[in-house]
């Protein structure tokens, strides 16, 4: 399907202007992307990011000095608007400041949007903060990153500063020497082995501020353009596992409020924001990329937006650094631990199934594998299916995080509250082997004895209408547009989602905000065979005439499933494809063995990006946009073609 | 390391320290510690800190900047006005008794747990981190990795031997390494523990006697200048084992402390021992560490539950503050006299 009419939800006047013009542009049945032009696509754009700030500061309260983020002060001072509210509130919500890389980069925005507003006495209080508080650099990726592209550039903004003026007692070309090896580094290790904190819907904007930083405000040029080159890269790395504002496949880290509902994830609100898909939503990243002035090239837009064909997507990622228990699979990048992460993704105009191979590959918030759907509106919608080995134990803490063995589990429970629940919804394991091949997915899963949590639950959310547990050992189920089969090795028992009660009874502040409404009608299917596993099969519905036909193409496929001494299956897919999987085995297509060591960082239609190449090819149609991270260069181009 | 007052002065002669400065210094118990009871719904623990204690007024008191996750602290015995915090940041650097402070790592050096000094050069500075051995030949202006020989990079606990600097004796997630070539490389202490080493001591009276708390290997002693290992203490021969200290003058007197196993005691070279910990509030002990001024006196941490003292061996428990607390160090440094 084309990007069409129903995609464009804009609330607002100046939105439905855009939706007009959009409307215009797309005509009936929609015209292909590729002729959309790009005046059109930057004036909509441009229009989207406007709206986007004016709604932040439509939405202050002049009156009310006890709400709002240093994103809102920022966008007040940027408009001009508010300014005695601003100045106020930016000293009561700095006494004192807190949240350090978090506290730091809206800090680098409000300064900079401000610069024509602030006064003396505004710029003594900030800087006198940064001179006092001393922020914590953080213990993961995304921390690391805000962080220093955050020093780098208030370091700029005052260059000649001496040691006395910083918190951290150096001086501004010390800081700024410093955050720019960081920053460079980190880069030129995202393009050669991938990111860590990989396809987050939720943290894909803790990358996108800090890079929306560099391009609107950073006076190096080099780290100007290769924040503008980032962002295109972070951006690719979505577009194509998109589908109208949904993130497909496999996540390095969700939290259970958009695993239950993928379109309220942050990811959503980007593509809001660059692709005009779904629903507005307010979110400091948006925000931050609107104020930035970035302009995505055209051919993200096109990427993220043609799903007229289904196509394979796979990327090479890699594990967050391991500190400890690394395993045998590790390889080292400048002395730092790491395991490859392989993911597959196959992306049809009304699904995505997406799966990175299993196992512990990051702390606490993995998700292995998923499925998303489209639906018209995806407000309320629990349009996903996932499955997992809840897993909790210290090896996992103390593989990626700096505590000790008897504390960190209760610790990681103190903010992801759900860590150690047995009803979990995220979350890697090391007894879980998935393998993918399009619509066809496998899971196997073989739990030692004594494991925390004896189980494997799998989500049927209340999105999955028509289910039918057949008496073939098929569930089926059909989700908006898609035919679901799951078929378990071990027969399993219907559980709400958050059966502990956990969530719903609140623990957790935010973490639990609502979830009652979020996972209501909801079940997942519990099974406690220590040797388990299961197959998902996804069609179309317009593939079939009936619900009932496609049932039928089903429990006629060949399947031999073996559980001891190991659990292994053999499974031919509607396609008329032989699978092979056995736990701890590398599985096989037709006989032929997946071999991941050939598995590039980006290999699909729309992008082609080779192991330690420090670039990357998009791609649609005759277009070539190449992003050369060595020579610091970013070049569109059209190639010809027959 | 740890040594009384007289120790301090015998070394400082021994190794040639001006006694003009030696008379001034004296030895002062700190805490490195995050606030973690009250840590609701959040990953930021609500304070973090380390404190030192004032014998004059039997409380803590601050030192330094207050920095999310700051995991211990080290002076240079020659020169107590320089100072080095171990944090999560890197390492923070006070040269003037902790008026003003400098972060003197860069990115690529972090998540530091302990730091030791050479006692005879203070340009000689070595950090353990997670990420694994760092040291300094410049007194902390610049950092170089050295690991060749470890097999796992994360170092937790380190030792200068004062009695010949170039050697250091390393606690690792797989046991016990020494380097007899100031950090060039390690050899593992074969008969050392297998699991990580969470806390070492070594005896200030006899310099031959060690002890190490290791992850699930109990406690260790070494009575040959650390050449040999064998494990002491069979009720915690499983256990995790995060505080061990040596008596500072009776060298047949330890402690060893650990998760759910509280406070433990042994007065004939850990042959056996005793539990002293039926007065603590919790058996989940986090540090454990011999008073270098009150050498009748034993500290002990508890996780969450508060820092407590014995003068009696165990049987009464005084309130050393810090309910809440989660301690991940508590030592003696040398400072200036109050």
């Amino acid at each position: 399907m084309i990007f069409s009419l129903r995609q464009m939800h804009f609330s607002r006047c100046l939105a439905v202007v855009a939706f007009l013009v959009a409307g215009s542009v797309f005509g009936d049945g929609g015209p292909p992307v590729a002729e959309i032009s790009e005046a059109d696509l930057v004036r909509q754009y441009r229009e989207r990011c406007n709206y986007v700030i004016d709604q932040t500061v439509a939405n202050t309260d002049p009156n009310d000095l006890s709400r709002g983020s240093s994103f809102t002060i920022a966008a007040n001072l940027f408009r001009g608007e508010n300014l005695d509210w601003a100045r106020e509130r930016l000293r009561l919500s700095n006494d004192p400041p807190t949240g350090a890389m978090f506290w730091m980069h809206p800090m680098v925005l409000l300064m900079h949007a401000g610069r024509e507003e602030l006064n003396e006495d505004d710029w003594a209080f900030i800087r006198e903060l940064w001179r006092t508080y001393f922020p914590y650099r953080g213990d993961t990726e995304n921390h690391w990153v805000m962080y220093y592209v955050s020093l780098y550039l208030v370091a700029e903004m005052f260059p000649d500063a001496g040691p006395e003026a910083w918190y951290n007692g150096k001086s501004s070309k010390e800081i700024m020497a410093d955050a720019k090896e960081f920053i460079l580094d980190w880069m030129r290790i995202t393009t050669s082995y991938g990111q860590g904190e990989y396809d987050s819907p939720n943290y894909i904007e803790e990358y996108t501020r800090p890079m929306a930083l560099l391009v609107g405000w950073a006076r190096d040029p080099e780290l100007q353009q290769m924040g503008k080159m980032m962002m295109d890269y972070i951006l690719l790395d979505y577009a194509v596992e998109n589908l109208g504002g949904l993130y497909g496949g496999a996540h390095s880290r969700l939290y259970p409020r958009y695993l239950l509902q993928p379109g309220m994830a942050h990811s959503a609100a980007h593509a809001w924001l660059l692709w005009g898909q779904g629903e507005f939503s307010s979110n400091g990243g948006t925000l931050m990329i609107a104020m930035s002035g970035y302009t995505p090239p055209s051919i993200l837009f096109r990427i993220a937006s043609d799903r007229d064909k289904a196509y394979v997507h796979k990327e090479l990622k890699r594990t967050r650094w391991r500190f400890r228990h690394a395993g045998p699979n590790a390889f080292e990048v400048d002395g730092k631990s790491t395991i490859p992460v392989y993911k597959y993704s196959y992306v049809h105009p009304d699904f995505i199934l997406g799966s990175s191979q299993g196992g512990l590959l990051q702390p606490i918030q993995q998700q292995t594998w998923s499925l998303v759907w489209r639906e018209e509106n995806l407000v309320g919608k629990s349009n996903t299916m996932f499955g997992l080995q809840p897993y909790s134990s210290p090896i996992e803490g103390t593989m990626f995080f700096n505590s000790d063995w008897d504390t960190v589990t209760d610790l990681i429970a103190r903010s992801k509250v759900d860590y150690d629940s047995p009803d979990k919804l995220e979350g890697g394991s090391p007894y879980e082997q998935v393998f993918q091949h399009k619509a066809s997915l496998i899971a196997l899963y073989d739990i030692p004895e004594g494991t925390r949590f004896p189980l494997i639950s799998t989500l049927f959310s209340r999105d999955v209408n028509r289910r039918i547990e057949d008496d073939s050992g098929w569930i089926f189920g059909q989700g908006g547009p898609v035919y679901i089969a799951y078929r378990p090795f071990v027969p399993g028992e219907w559980k709400p989602v958050d059966w502990t009660g956990l969530l719903k009874g609140g623990a957790g502040a935010w973490f639990s905000t609502g979830f009652k409404e979020l996972s209501e009608g909801s079940e997942c299917l519990v099974s406690y065979s220590l040797k388990n596993g299961y197959i998902v099969e996804i069609a179309p519905v317009n593939a079939y005439e009936t619900y009932r036909e496609f049932q039928s193409a089903v429990k006629v496929l060949p399947i031999e499933v073996r559980l001891e001494p190991t659990p292994k299956v053999s499974y031919t897919n509607l396609a008329g494809v032989k699978l092979e999987a056995e736990y701890g085995e590398s599985p096989s297509v037709d006989g032929e063995k997946v071999d991941y060591s050939s598995w590039k960082l980006f290999d699909g239609p729309f992008a082609q990006a080779e192991r330690e190449s420090q670039s990357l090819e998009m791609i649609y149609g005759s277009e070539r946009y190449v992003l050369d991270f060595k020579n610091r260069s970013a070049v569109a181009s059209v190639v010809k073609t027959k | 390391m740890k040594r009384t007052i007289l120790g301090y002065l015998t070394l400082s002669l021994a190794i040639g320290f001006p006694s003009k400065g030696a008379a001034e210094k004296e030895r002062t118990l700190f805490i490195a510690f995050a606030m973690t009871k009250a840590q609701e719904s959040s990953s930021i623990p609500t304070d973090s800190g380390i404190y030192l204690r004032s014998e004059k007024e039997d409380s803590w008191h601050r030192i330094g900047p207050v920095i999310q996750s700051m995991n211990s602290l080290a002076v240079d015995p020659s020169a107590p006005a320089t100072m080095f915090m171990a944090c999560g940041n890197g390492i923070v650097r006070s040269k003037d008794g902790g008026e003003t402070w400098r972060m003197v790592t860069g990115w690529r050096e972090s998540d530091f747990l302990k730091i030791a000094i050479d006692p005879e050069n203070g340009d000689n500075i070595y950090g353990t981190s997670v990420w694994g051995f760092h040291l300094s030949r410049d007194g902390g202006e610049s950092w170089t990795s050295a690991n060749k020989g470890l097999n796992e990079k994360y170092c937790r606990t380190i030792i200068v031997d004062h009695r010949n600097p170039r050697r250091l004796v390393l606690g690792t997630g797989d046991g016990i390494y020494e380097s007899r070539n100031d950090g060039g490389s390690w050899t593992r202490v074969r008969s050392s523990p297998e699991s990580a080493i969470l806390r070492m001591d070594r005896s200030l009276n006899n310099p031959d006697l060690w002890i190490a708390g290791s992850e699930g290997e109990g406690v260790y002693l070494s009575t040959n200048d650390g050449k040999s290992w064998r494990p002491v203490a069979e009720t915690l021969s499983e256990a995790n084992v995060y505080g061990v200290s040596l008596h500072p003058e009776k060298e047949n007197r330890m402690a060893a402390g650990g998760w759910s196993q509280g406070l433990w005691v042994s007065n004939d070279v850990g042959n056996s021992w005793e539990d002293r910990s039926s007065g603590l509030p919790s058996q989940n002990v986090t540090a454990v560490v011999f008073d270098e001024n009150h050498p009748d006196r034993l500290w002990v941490s508890t996780f969450e539950e508060g820092s407590y003292y014995t003068d009696d061996d165990g049987k009464t428990w005084k309130d050393g503050d810090l309910n809440g607390a989660y301690v991940f160090d508590l030592d003696f440094v040398t400072s200036a006299k109050e």
